[in-house]
């Protein structure tokens, strides 16, 4: 079943396209990695279906639902949950704090806490690792920790179609395959995944499928390996010598 | 058995005794100040500004810096006070009800307002309050235009069985209900501070995009926040007007009244529940009982002193620097 159908979608911020008429299906229980370079409109297309932005053309259809002008807090509410390139924790808030927001929020608003939102903010950080630290401010936190907590709390709003925005950059070898064991988890949990990964650490092991896109366009969708083996992929990244075009 | 201790958003361990000491003092001050009236008139003036300070901070909670809350606190007294006077409804009635016009006033500011932040938000709240005030001022034949209302009702009698209570005539009588206002208006903004609203208000304060993208409706509920500020800045507004039994436009929609809870609030931790009444209680009695004397006519630059010495030296506020957390 696709959960998550993009038509025609086109984002110009003045005179530059950012993203020019993506068409593309997430089908339910996947992982798909978005890699490209820089300014390839990777997070503008995060922000576009996560609400934050609104596009310029298309449309944004999520579970048969049209959300193209739907508020972030209620196309969260649908469930789609996000974390964000560089992390954005609620520095003064503790750690567990963060997440009780995620779960409170997340779905349909409750102004009853219930324990066990407290109870399931804790497991999810026994699940990013972040156990040891519940009473921790958020501020505190190393970098690292800070995208880990971005992800416990995105859990914890109980989405089905994740956006992780380069949740493993500058993750050590060790946390990378960390990341890649919390992802199969979070999968097999019933979400689907949507992944930026610019540096490939993460998305060529975890992901069913690949988008590419280079300066806001798709240059290739498809399994990973053959994705990668796109010309215009590698031109993309690395540059093509002239030599290498004509072999 | 959990202890639900980690969720609390303040006052962990050793600076509950504060509040604590606090409140025996001020309950037993009018036994300890019984001769001095002025003593008490100075500590009753200074719950209510504590009142003004925590209901302020019931929006800075959320993040957003008011520069015009006398505009609450003025339709508040104005509209108690010409219920009073003219269809001669009682005090105990009206003064809720200035309440509610205050808080009528915010449902406007927070509509107009609503997509200012930051800088843009506090100026356009600084703007506000000229409204009500020149309306008040100019519609004679409601409010008396400048010459204000003069020999309002002060507070009446509560007459219980047998005891009967002269608030407006004594000063231990009115600094007694003052102060059980203000612990009322502390159960209030503790309440709302812990519960999920304060948590949603927090979260849009320290990050708004993050907070829009895991559910929170961040609008609605800095809306809901400042109609419960307002609601109770124009209720205090209403118990001040009856404590003084007169005022005019320029009295109550003043900037005194719309910069001594910033004031109190920066001063004492907006961070905190308590903090911005902790700074009403300490530093508007300094003022008073030492700096106006000394100097008459300049004593307020008290207030501006504290407030660059806390942001450039206390940036958490006086609780803030209580305790150890960020």
């Amino acid at each position: 079943m696709t959960l998550l159908h993009l038509e025609g979608l086109g984002k110009q911020f003045g005179e530059v396209w950012a993203l020019r008429d993506l068409d593309f299906a997430l089908e339910e229980g996947e992982v798909v990695g978005l890699v490209g370079p820089n300014g390839a409109g990777k997070t503008t297309l995060f922000n576009l279906i996560s609400g934050r932005i609104k596009p310029t053309t298309g449309s944004i259809v999520f579970a048969g639902q049209d959300i193209r002008a739907l508020e972030p807090h209620a196309i969260c509410h649908l469930g789609i949950g996000r974390t964000f390139q560089s992390s954005r924790p609620f520095p003064r808030l503790t750690v567990v704090q963060n997440v009780l927001v995620g779960r409170v929020f997340g779905k349909e608003v409750r102004f009853r806490p219930r324990a066990d939102d407290l109870e399931t903010a804790r497991e999810l950080l026994e699940v990013v690792g972040l156990g040891h630290k519940v009473d921790t401010p958020a501020g505190y936190l190393t970098p690292s920790e800070q995208r880990r907590l971005d992800l416990a709390r995105a859990l914890a709003t109980r989405p089905r179609l994740l956006l992780l925005d380069e949740v493993a950059a500058g993750f050590s070898p060790v946390a990378i395959k960390q990341a890649v064991d919390l992802v199969r988890r979070v999968q097999e949990r019933g979400a689907t995944l949507f992944v930026i990964d610019h540096f490939l650490n993460l998305s060529l092991r975890v992901s069913n499928r690949l988008l590419a896109l280079d300066q806001g366009e798709k240059v290739a969708e498809g399994p990973p390996p053959e994705v990668m083996r796109n010309r215009e992929v590698i031109r993309a990244y690395l540059g093509l010598r002239h030599e290498d075009e004509n072999d | 058995m959990e202890r639900a201790a980690p969720t609390k958003i303040a006052l962990p361990g050793p600076d509950r005794a504060i509040p604590v000491l606090l409140l025996l003092g001020l309950v037993l001050l009018p036994f300890l100040a019984r001769s001095n009236g002025y003593v008490l008139q100075v500590f009753t003036h200074a719950l209510l500004l504590a009142t003004l300070a925590l209901a302020w901070n019931i929006l800075g909670a959320g993040g957003l810096v008011s520069l015009g809350h006398a505009a609450f606190f003025g339709v508040g007294a104005y509209s108690s006070g010409i219920l009073s006077l003219r269809p001669g409804l009682s005090p105990w009635l009206t003064i809720p009800v200035g309440g509610l016009f205050g808080a009528g006033l915010a449902v406007m500011v927070g509509l107009l307002c609503r997509r200012l932040r930051g800088a843009y938000f506090a100026l356009a709240t600084l703007a506000f309050v000229e409204i009500p005030r020149v309306v008040t001022d100019n519609w004679d034949g409601l409010t008396r235009g400048s010459l204000g209302l003069v020999g309002l009702p002060g507070l009446p009698a509560l007459t219980l069985g047998p005891w009967r209570v002269e608030i407006g005539s004594s000063a231990s009588a009115s600094y007694n209900l003052v102060l059980s206002y203000a612990l009322v208006v502390v159960f209030l903004v503790a309440l709302l501070w812990r519960s999920n609203l304060g948590l949603a208000l927090q979260a849009a304060r320290e990050e708004e995009t993050a907070a829009k993208a895991v559910g929170i409706h961040v609008d609605r509920y800095r809306l809901l926040s400042l109609i419960l500020s307002a609601f109770l800045t124009g209720t205090s507004g209403a118990i001040y007007v009856h404590l003084t039994r007169y005022t005019v436009p320029g009295l109550v929609y003043s900037l005194h009244f719309s910069a001594v809870p910033v004031i109190f609030a920066m001063c004492g931790g907006r961070f905190t529940i308590l903090g911005p009444a902790l700074a009403a209680l300490v530093l508007y009695p300094v003022d008073q009982f030492l700096f106006h004397p000394l100097l008459p006519a300049g004593h307020e630059f008290l207030y501006g002193l504290f407030l660059i010495l806390v942001v450039l030296f206390m940036p958490g506020g006086f609780w803030g620097a209580l305790r150890r957390s960020p």
